[in-house]
């Protein structure tokens, strides 16, 4: 029997380790200072190597707009700011989305503040990482910022580590968002405390529009006390119908979102990153989203009025308490637990989210936190695993290795594309089926690894970036044989534009972001045993379909645009060429690229005259590559 | 069934036991480097070191002041496939090396040693330190050089943390790490100091060892004192406890990765046997290093009718209460093994022994799920070794098919090596898928030792020593053969710097280790890379190497590590050789080897 999943519940372990470091309570003390003497801006802290930007909750956000009080489209309004993060989210899903309003405000804000200069200041002093923090809406602020730092700094100084600690923060984004986040393996950099019966992050399970003009009451009754808590005086203007049919709106709609199984569609906030939930029995720390929407409805669920409105303003006795109480013994005689690890290790945990074993609750949060443990099932082992599987599919590997040298050295010298773009023997159907089963199987490594399942640094490790290098290499080419030989391209259009898989597109990036040595490199000796650049033969179609259309294409402004086309292909394939780049199976006789090159040839005998395009030095250069190589011509330009 | 006494059970008498916490005390009063006591009728000779109550021989610098190992005094305290070096904390380490290098300790070993006698290293507080310093020099001097000599013992008292992980995982390889026993009482502090930072605790320290110095009067008088002393020290084991119960416990969450990559967490780890002294003279003792960690927490943990001043006040005596508690419970013998971690009872009423031992050490459920965590990984790791082994046989299998390949390959007078790299027939691709086979086994292997998921002793395990080297001098050509055939050097770089798989390197490093080789020792399976990286080059370019290679081929042929198959007419080798310039090959060692 191998255990898939630990039978050790280690959400409460990790909530004790968490509260056990500084981290916690040193954001904490700098919120609240932030809140009382930096309203509307924030505070910048350098405690060793640990620099802190603490955002205050005390902040405006402007909801008259209808388009500030729900999610919005990262893309269109924070056009390029978090640089490629928002090309993160994939083609089937929603665009990633974030609340309109706090987007807004955090966007003023950089460019009103002068937080750039700050974070210099910070690194100046030697700080090693960088802690964002903030109380409330200063918490989305800090997560924005976190968010901003990581996908920014990621280029510029990526020793540098980020990490995000919010407090009765509200929700920001939506599933995309959150999955982006999981992508970008980001998800461990941001960590939001959230007080047992805290309403501001459940809020957003409610539509803001019916219950505006109480939360704008509320927020400001909050503030004044943050900023004073003498001055922390429940406005009389809001009724306590009013206040208790907020927070009825709220429930339900976190109630329902708690019962909902599958995934829900449409604009709706989701949580990201790790959740901390604090009660006064203790914590507990959570990285599921599922796992956490029911549990933000779950804790919440015996709270009164009173407690909603008081707990977002308690985490300074939470944040004090929590290591405190894990410094001390307890003999838990009040809860009940097997000896069976599995179950007394959620019963602990349950009982320190304040979720009682008499409660109605009470299945369905262990289901819960049952559920979150299996999925965050143990990424080491899978790793492992993921090694057994690779040397499994090795041998298709070499069967297809074996296949290329075949056709290379065969009698129709078609090299190993035009064998397998025409192919009509068993051996070539083999080798079709051994395709088949690698694209599962890379499929498979890339759906692990964005769901979460293998370890961090998984991408990064040189075996599976240069196996899918190697697979890239030897495999696409085929996959680009298989999608001209069904004319995919007259129907969907070529290859690159709108065949290319995206699993190919994830391992050209893998290759290019590998750590490489700055050693010189020798140029290489003999043709390379594959082609080093995959999609070759896809640009060589497209040449060819170029030299078709030129011929009959009497318009002398798309003429030149062909024609750049093919110069261009032409200069291309000749670099590749001359280093070398290129295995020898392009060469063959009967291959695509010897069939384009005597139609190019054809077709310029027949064009007579072909205006220069080219600055002198660059022709050159042209002609300079040229003369290495034994399959050399030139191109004349009258 | 009688019950074994404690001595018996960890092979240290009880009357030795009690003769080291003796002198090790002594020790402090003294003033010299070290106390020595024979006694009459035995061969016991006892090597006690005094602490030091200074700040500066604690921690050098924040946080936590350790350094690698000195590999010329420690060549074991390493992983061996990772090299991963051990840390030691500065301060301890350089007492010790003051102490070897201004006192008679070393010659005093040697003697005892070459007399056959049983040396014991002790030392109370950080003495205690020093003496498991000695005592692994002593394992690493004498023992490993030559088994049959008695082992050194090592027993301390109340002594801080002084290694990493590593050191209990090379001593546990080594089969060394019986040779050490600490004892620890229940609320004694100091065996935790070194798991806060200084800075944490700085304010108190010098203070705090000051009152913890027997020959000083010194008292606190300041209670505040003791009590942010111990709170802070509290809290940082409790990072460390936790940090590492999150890992036991299968935790996948990036955060703990995130923070702990901000927050320092000391490195220091316990290792060797521990035994718990609740206090009310039963003994509790534990193996497992990740248990004894947990412990170490989890026994402070205070009660709320312990937060007084008076009782934190009471925990800062029992680290001079080891004689006299001792004295009591060596008699008593009311000891709890605590070897079966998985079945640890989690409810405190039950009956069984081990929930009593616990409760007296204040170990409630929450704490025994982490025991039981640390037994079960324990338990993982021989699953895993388990697992491993069944492997051998497919692994003896396949290599056997690669040695028939070898064989049919060397009769067409060619050697297998360039067969293989030219590819032509079909029992090279089925050679070729064999060594992918292989591959992904051992691949797997190197897996699991980098994360430390087999057992310690994996890596000193003699027979996958010797299954490695047979695999590395089989395997390792043809993959060579593989990256050379394909060109892959002009797309990586060389075999040996870039590409050399760590199923290789590890096998390698195994072998050395075991042999006790400098590293290099045994690198006669990357014969053919170098042949392959020489032969791009001019002769004159690379006369040095050439003659370098050659000399290191004649011994490797002639031990039989590397095969004749390489003088074959049609090799790569006898190929690029015979274009070497006349002069050179006449004088050449190898030049024998064509001829037949």
């Amino acid at each position: 029997m191998e255990p898939e999943t630990s039978q050790f519940e280690s959400s409460e372990m990790l909530a004790t380790y968490l509260a056990s470091t500084p981290l916690l309570e040193d954001s904490w003390r700098l919120c609240s200072r932030a809140n009382a003497d930096a309203p509307q801006s924030f505070l910048v802290h350098c405690a060793g190597k640990v620099g802190y930007l603490a955002f205050s909750g005390v902040q405006v956000v402007d909801c008259t707009e209808e388009s500030c009080r729900k999610l919005v489209e990262l893309e269109v309004y924070a056009n390029g700011l978090f640089g490629g993060f928002c090309a993160a989210g994939d083609g089937d899903r929603e665009p990633i989305m974030m609340h309109g309003g706090l987007l807004q405000l955090f966007m003023m804000f950089l460019n009103t503040q002068n937080f750039l200069s700050k974070i210099d200041e910070l690194l100046l002093k030697g700080c090693k990482s960088i802690v964002c923090t903030g109380h409330s809406l200063g918490g989305a602020l800090a997560s924005l910022s976190a968010l901003w730092l990581l996908s920014t700094m990621q280029t510029n100084s990526p020793s540098i580590q980020v990490l995000c600690i919010t407090f009765g923060s509200p929700m920001l984004g939506n599933e995309s968002f959150s999955q982006a986040i999981l992508q970008e393996r980001w998800c461990g950099n941001f960590c939001h405390v959230v007080g047992q019966h805290d309403i501001v992050p459940r809020m957003l399970f409610a539509p803001a529009t019916p219950i505006m003009k109480e939360l704008v009451i509320l927020f400001h009754f909050w503030q004044l006390s943050m900023a004073s808590p003498c001055l922390g005086q429940l406005a009389s203007q809001l009724s306590y119908e009013d206040i208790v049919e907020v927070f009825r709106l709220v429930l339900t709609c976190a109630e329902k979102r708690c019962g909902e199984t599958k995934d829900r569609e449409g604009s709706v906030f989701w949580p990201f990153g790790g959740y901390l939930f604090c009660t006064d029995n203790g914590a507990v720390c959570l990285d599921n989203r599922v796992a956490i929407v029911k549990l933000l409805y779950l804790t919440m669920s015996k709270g009164s009025a009173a407690s909603y409105i008081e707990d977002h303003l308690k985490y300074e006795s939470y944040v004090g308490r929590v290591c405190l109480h894990y410094l001390r013994r307890r003999s838990l005689t009040d809860v009940s637990f097997s000896e069976s690890s599995s179950e007394a290790g959620i019963a602990f945990a349950l009982r320190s989210s304040g979720i009682e074993f008499q409660e109605a609750i009470y299945g369905t949060a262990k289901n819960c936190l049952a559920m979150a443990r299996h999925i965050g099932c143990r990424r080491n082992i899978n790793n492992a695993k993921m090694a057994v599987l690779l040397a499994k599919v090795n041998p298709l590997r070499a069967q297809i290795e074996w296949y290329k040298k075949f056709c290379d050295q065969s009698d129709d010298q078609m090299g190993y594309y035009d064998a397998f773009k025409h192919r009509n023997t068993r051996r070539g159907s083999k080798v079709n089926m051994n395709r088949v089963k690698l694209e599962n199987f890379w499929d498979d490594v890339i759906n692990q690894l964005e769901t979460n399942q293998l370890t961090h640094d998984f991408h990064k490790l040189l075996k599976y970036v240069n196996a899918a290098h190697t697979y890239t290499l030897l495999v696409e080419p085929l996959d680009i044989a298989e999608y001209y030989r069904t004319c995919m391209h007259k129907s969907k259009g070529h290859y690159i534009e709108h065949g290319r898989k995206k699993r190919f597109k994830i391992f050209d990036k893998w290759w290019r972001d590998r750590k490489v040595g700055d050693e010189e490199r020798n140029p290489r000796s003999r043709f390379a045993s594959l082609t080093q650049d995959s999609c070759f033969w896809a640009r060589v179609e497209e040449a060819r379909e170029c030299v078709l259309h030129l011929t009959g294409e009497r318009d002398s402004g798309r003429q030149s645009v062909l024609l750049d086309k093919i110069v261009k292909f032409e200069q291309y394939a000749q670099g590749m060429i001359a280093r070398k780049e290129v295995s020898v199976d392009v060469f063959a006789k009967n291959s695509s690229y010897s069939v384009f090159k005597e139609e190019w040839e054809e077709l310029k005998s027949q064009l007579q005259l072909l205006p220069p395009r080219f600055p002198v030095s660059q022709e050159s250069t042209v002609q300079d590559m040229c003369i290495e190589t034994e399959n050399t011509y030139v191109v004349r330009f009258s | 069934m009688v019950e074994e006494r404690l001595g018996e059970r960890i092979g240290l008498r009880e009357d030795v036991i009690q003769r080291a916490c003796k002198l090790s005390m002594k020790a402090h009063d003294k003033g010299k480097p070290y106390l020595h006591e024979k006694t009459r009728g035995t061969t016991d000779v006892l090597l006690a070191f005094p602490g030091s109550w200074c700040v500066d021989d604690w921690y050098t610098r924040d946080p936590f002041g350790e350094v690698k190992v000195d590999v010329s005094l420690f060549p074991c305290i390493r992983s061996v496939g990772n090299e991963e070096i051990g840390l030691v904390n500065e301060a301890f380490a350089r007492r010790f090396d003051a102490l070897l290098n201004r006192s008679s300790l070393a010659t005093e070993v040697e003697k005892a040693m070459s007399e056959g006698k049983q040396i014991i290293f002790t030392g109370h507080s950080s003495g205690g330190a020093t003496a498991v310093l000695a005592a692994i020099w002593c394992l690493e001097k004498h023992i490993r050089p030559n088994h049959s000599q008695t082992m050194p013992l090592c027993v301390t008292f109340g002594s801080p943390l002084a290694g990493n992980h590593v050191f209990s995982h090379a001593l546990r390889r080594e089969n060394w790490s019986r040779c050490f026993v600490h004892f620890v009482m229940r609320h004694d502090v100091v065996p935790r100091i070194t798991l806060a930072p200084l800075s944490s605790i700085q304010r108190w320290l010098q203070a705090v060892l000051e009152s913890l110095n027997p020959r000083s009067q010194f008292h606190l008088q300041d209670s505040s004192a003791a009590s942010g002393f111990l709170l802070s020290v509290m809290r940082n084991a409790l990072s460390v406890a936790s940090h590492a119960a999150c890992i036991l416990k299968g935790c996948t969450s990036l955060l703990l990765e995130t923070v702990a990559s901000i927050v320092d967490l000391s490195p220091y780890r316990p290792f060797g046997t521990f035994i718990f002294c609740p206090g009310n003279g039963k003994l509790v003792v534990v193996e497992n290093p990740d248990a004894v960690l947990q412990l170490l927490f989890f026994c402070l943990q205070l009660s709320p009718e312990e937060e007084n001043t008076e009782f934190l006040c009471k925990m800062m005596r029992d680290h001079f209460l080891y004689e006299s508690e001792l004295q009591e419970s060596l008699h008593m013998q009311d000891v709890t093994y605590l070897d079966s971690l998985v079945n640890i009872p989690l409810e405190a009423h039950s009956t069984s022994k081990y929930s009593a031992a616990l409760n007296d050490l204040g170990i409630m459920a929450q704490a025994r799920l982490c025991l039981r965590a640390a037994g079960e990984l324990e338990r993982q790791r021989m699953e895993n070794q388990r697992r491993i082994d069944s492997n051998r046989d497919t692994i003896k299998e396949a290599l056997k098919k690669i040695h028939d390949y070898k064989t049919s390959c060397e009769i067409r007078k060619i050697g297998y090596y360039d067969t293989f790299k030219l590819q032509k027939d079909i029992t090279d691709f089925n050679a070729n898928v064999k060594r992918q086979e292989l591959s992904g086994i051992w691949d797997e292997i190197v897996e699991m030792i980098k994360r430390y998921e087999l057992p310690d002793g994996f890596e000193g395990g003699k027979e996958w020593v010797e299954l490695g080297t047979l695999f590395r001098r089989l395997m390792e050509p043809l993959d060579i053969a593989n990256y050379y055939g394909h060109l892959l050097n002009e797309d990586t770089g060389p075999y040996m710097v870039k590409a050399r798989p760590k199923r290789y390197r590890f096998t390698q490093k195994w072998r050395e280790h075991a042999e006790g080789m400098g590293a290099g020792g045994s690198a006669e399976t990357t014969f053919w890379a170098e042949v392959e990286e020489l032969r791009e080059k001019g002769y004159d370019e690379v006369k040095g190497e050439v003659l370098r290679l050659e000399e290191e081929l004649f011994g490797w042929v002639r031990d039989g590590w590397v095969g004749r198959d390489v003088f074959l007419e049609g090799s790569t080798f006898a190929k690029w050789w015979k274009t070497l310039p006349h002069e050179h090959r006449s004088g050449s060692c190898i030049a024998a080897f064509f001829k037949n």
